[in-house]
């Protein structure tokens, strides 16, 4: 894993990011997009006759989810080589929703219809930006704190435990989320969520346990004794109840246990970081230890409490 | 080896008592849950309407529950409502009336249900489905309720949820014949306390009472304090006959935002605006079908 | 083995000498996300009671059907079986005070202090000692909540159980989800305190 292969896997996901919405149906459209709060650009394949794509007669747009409320088209703006069509709305866009345009007798095509919406790559990334950073499960959900400030104290122990904690929750979750959506759902047993996720959760731990003693014993010697604190670890089990109740598809659910044992890692290597600092400054004797680590993670939310509202796509 | 089976059997032995303690609590819980819930609603819708203790419901009101599907056939979609039929105080059964896209009437389907059973999701639309056929899916959107006092209608209530700052919120909206709202409940959200949560307040709530229809196609959310005498009024701290004046003064006027939660004081402005005109917009196309096909309808 | 100790001694231990929250430093997490108010803490303090004292006592009436080899999955079930009975139970009866709660009343089943009482007690205990055991821990983790959940709403929302006391909002801060660290850290720092304060006493009158 060298600098290229960085260099090649973050210009293949900027590339996923521009895609925008890719359309699905006609060929008629190459691309769709949500540009200022009420206007929709078009990219036609081929040029268009431009007065047949400035009549707004020949538009009807509306939500995927609203297909009987038509949008009221004020203005229409066609590029000069005809290959660009800027709608213009009355009222502002909910561009959170799909929308569907449908288009009839233009670019000689004589029906067509495609959807415009955010790029969903970049909701995936959202999805793991809000686990990462604007609801992280220590620092803003306050889950996991036992575990977390047992080892906190070093940024060795930090590492380890956070490595080892995403390992396993991306694991679990994504079993818990095949059992969630092809036994729980269909058969109705949603209050079984609990015993199978924690169950799912020790199985996992039980397997890495076995495969890492086996086939890494000097890796496991290091890390192998954080796994039995991944149980007791209120995130595990958090992860899978709110993917059950969000009923996030897989990609969402697998974004969302890496951003949770991501989010963990940091809260863990950023509070190691003070730890050691505070280890050597003068606390007073009743508040060494736990209580002064408290005081810096409620520090630290505060901080957090700051990426509040943030929202990249 | 023996050791293995033993415990094997003792851990499916425990699985299965877990499993039927877990079921038989389930079991008794989910009618507890759905009668809460249920009351919860009824207590929330008339408190809306301004009823209470002190004002009970009067005896000639009567509550009518509109149903409204998505219906699919291969590529085109309709809208289904699915209305009670017969006139008022008649007993009627129910009627589903598909309209297409554009407004015009389609068909319309007797469906045999019970009262009780109308309010249950998955019976509701199974018999929809099997009145319809198989070439045509139903997909329930929302249901409405239209409030009557003798056959005429005096509230619609409607349901709605929209993104706040953190996840949605969830309202119910109650407006008077004229689209004007009556008043607003926030059901659900999970705004920060002391900043978003605020719009739980009657301060906040309250504001939206009274705006005619115009004003709220219109509404927008202005970041200026709150007048103290509205204050007072909105919350009820002084007597109704003053703070019904005071709050008709200020009737036309925008929202005043909450302090340092704009956004969601924005959101709500934003969701209740688009309810109220979208409903307005299919309430008038369902009443303008059935009076050109002389459907009766208790409301 | 019995315990020596008698049964309202088990109670007290439970509360005070080894109070899961401000002692034993175990499920903080509810302690510091929902101690907003003290209605909250009576509400998560009986869960966590009825998950307790129901496992200990299922734990120590089967602990001669537990095979050694199977005990921590057999506590995990059992104590995930209780927390589900307690959440449908809830969420039926009480939906207001619920919805407050969020997922923490699911996350019970995660609570280290629960697996630990059952592992450190009921396994080895009879029944009623580990139903007095039980018992205090549960009581000593509401207590804590409660206190927390006191200073939090006194100070952050100046009402008690919802009825206004104070008749103004002191620090608004209180309320808002970071200042459980602070409060639960101070607090833990206070205790040590005046644990310290009174050692050095005792050890002064000799």
């Amino acid at each position: 894993m060298n600098r290229l292969h960085y260099l090649a896997i973050v210009t293949v996901v900027l590339g996923l990011l521009g895609l925008g919405g890719v359309v699905q149906a006609a060929d008629l459209v190459s691309k769709t997009e949500f540009a200022a709060e009420n206007e929709i650009i078009v990219h036609f394949s081929n040029p268009v006759d431009r007065t047949q794509a400035a009549d707004p007669g020949r538009y009807v747009v509306f939500e995927e989810s609203d297909p009987d409320i038509r949008l009221n088209i004020s203005t229409i703006v066609v590029s000069e080589n005809g290959r660009e069509a800027l709608l213009t709305f009355d009222e502002p866009l909910n561009s959170a929703k799909t929308h569907i345009v449908k288009t009839s007798g233009i670019g000689g095509v004589a029906e067509s219809s495609f959807s415009v919406s955010k790029s969903y790559f970049g909701y995936l990334i959202s999805i793991l930006i809000s686990a990462l950073l604007i609801n992280n499960f220590v620092f803003t959900k306050y889950l996991g704190l036992c575990v977390f400030f047992g080892t906190s104290k070093r940024k060795q122990t930090a590492k380890g435990m956070g490595v080892v904690f995403t390992i396993v929750i991306v694991v679990s979750v994504s079993m818990s989320w095949v059992l969630f959506q092809y036994v729980l759902r269909p058969f109705n047993l949603d209050y079984l969520q609990i015993v199978i996720f924690i169950g799912l959760t020790s199985l996992t731990v039980q397997a890495v346990d076995t495969v890492l003693r086996k086939v890494n014993p000097v890796l496991f010697k290091s890390f192998g004794v954080y796994l039995v604190l991944v149980i007791a670890n209120c995130v595990i089990i958090a992860v899978p109840l709110l993917m059950a109740s969000n009923g996030y598809n897989y990609f969402e659910t697998f974004m969302l246990s890496l951003g949770a044992g991501g989010g963990f890692l940091l809260a863990l290597y950023l509070m190691s970081s003070v730890s050691e600092r505070v280890e050597l400054a003068k606390v007073p004797p009743s508040f060494k230890g736990l209580p002064i680590a408290f005081i810096v993670a409620g520090q630290f939310a505060m901080a957090f409490l700051g990426f509040s509202g943030l929202q990249l796509f | 080896m023996k050791m293995i089976f033993t415990i094997i059997f003792r851990l499916t032995v425990s699985c299965l008592i877990a499993g039927t303690i877990m079921g038989m609590t389930f079991i008794v819980t989910n009618k507890a849950k759905k009668a809460n819930e249920f009351a919860r609603e009824e207590k929330v819708v008339y408190a809306l309407l301004g009823y209470s203790k002190d004002r009970p419901i009067p005896e000639s009101m009567g509550m009518h529950e509109v149903f409204r599907y998505l219906v699919l056939e291969g590529e085109s979609q309709s809208i289904g409502y699915l209305v009670p039929t017969g006139g008022h105080g008649e007993e009627g059964g129910f009627g589903f009336i598909r309209i297409s896209l554009d407004g015009t009437f389609i068909d319309q389907t007797d469906i045999v249900l019970s009262e009780d059973k109308v309010r249950e999701q998955g019976e509701r639309d199974l018999a929809i489905q099997t009145a319809l056929g198989p070439a045509r899916q139903v997909r329930f959107v929302d249901q409405t309720i239209v409030v009557t006092d003798h056959g005429s209608r005096t509230a619609y209530l409607l349901h709605g949820k929209f993104p706040g700052f953190k996840t949605n919120i969830g309202i119910m909206l109650a407006l008077d014949p004229g689209y004007s709202i009556i008043g607003l409940e926030v059901m659900e959200h999970e705004e920060d306390p002391g900043l978003g949560a605020e719009i739980e307040q009657d301060y906040f709530k309250n504001q939206f009472k009274l705006k005619d229809f115009d004003t709220i196609k219109a509404i927008e959310v202005i970041k200026k304090p709150l007048p103290d005498e509205y204050f007072e009024a909105l919350e009820g701290r002084i007597d109704e006959a003053a703070a019904l004046d005071i709050m008709e003064q200020y009737k036309d006027q925008d929202i005043y935002a909450l302090t340092g939660a704009t956004i969601s004081s924005d959101a709500v402005s934003s969701g209740v605006k688009g309810m109220t005109k979208k409903f307005a917009y299919r309430l008038d196309i369902l009443d303008k079908v059935l009076e050109e096909q002389q459907i009766a309808v208790p409301f | 083995m019995a315990t020596d100790k008698s049964n309202f001694q088990l109670v007290t231990n439970g509360i005070l000498q080894e109070n899961p929250i401000f002692k034993l430093a175990l499920s903080m997490c509810p302690a510091v996300g929902i101690s907003t108010t003290v209605m909250n803490g009576l509400m998560l303090g009986t869960a966590v009671l009825f998950v307790q004292v129901f496992s200990s006592v299922t734990i120590s009436l089967l602990k001669n059907f537990i095979h050694p080899r199977i005990r921590i999955p057999t506590y995990t079930l059992t104590i995930a079986t209780w927390v589900t009975v307690i959440d449908l139970s809830l969420a039926a009866y009480f939906p207001a005070a619920y919805a407050q709660m969020g997922i923490f009343v699911k996350i019970i089943v995660a609570f280290a202090i629960i697996t630990m009482r059952l592992e450190m007690f009921a396994c080895k205990e009879p029944v009623s000692s580990s139903f007095w055991d039980g018992l205090g821990m549960g009581l000593g983790f509401m207590v804590g909540m409660v206190v927390i959940g006191l200073v939090r709403e006194l100070l952050g929302s100046g009402a008690i159980l919802g009825h206004d006391v104070l008749g103004f909002k002191p620090l608004l801060f209180f309320i808002l989800p970071s200042a459980g660290f602070f409060v639960v850290g101070l607090m833990m720092g206070f205790f040590n305190w005046i644990e310290k304060y009174y050692a050095a006493r005792k050890r002064g009158n000799r």
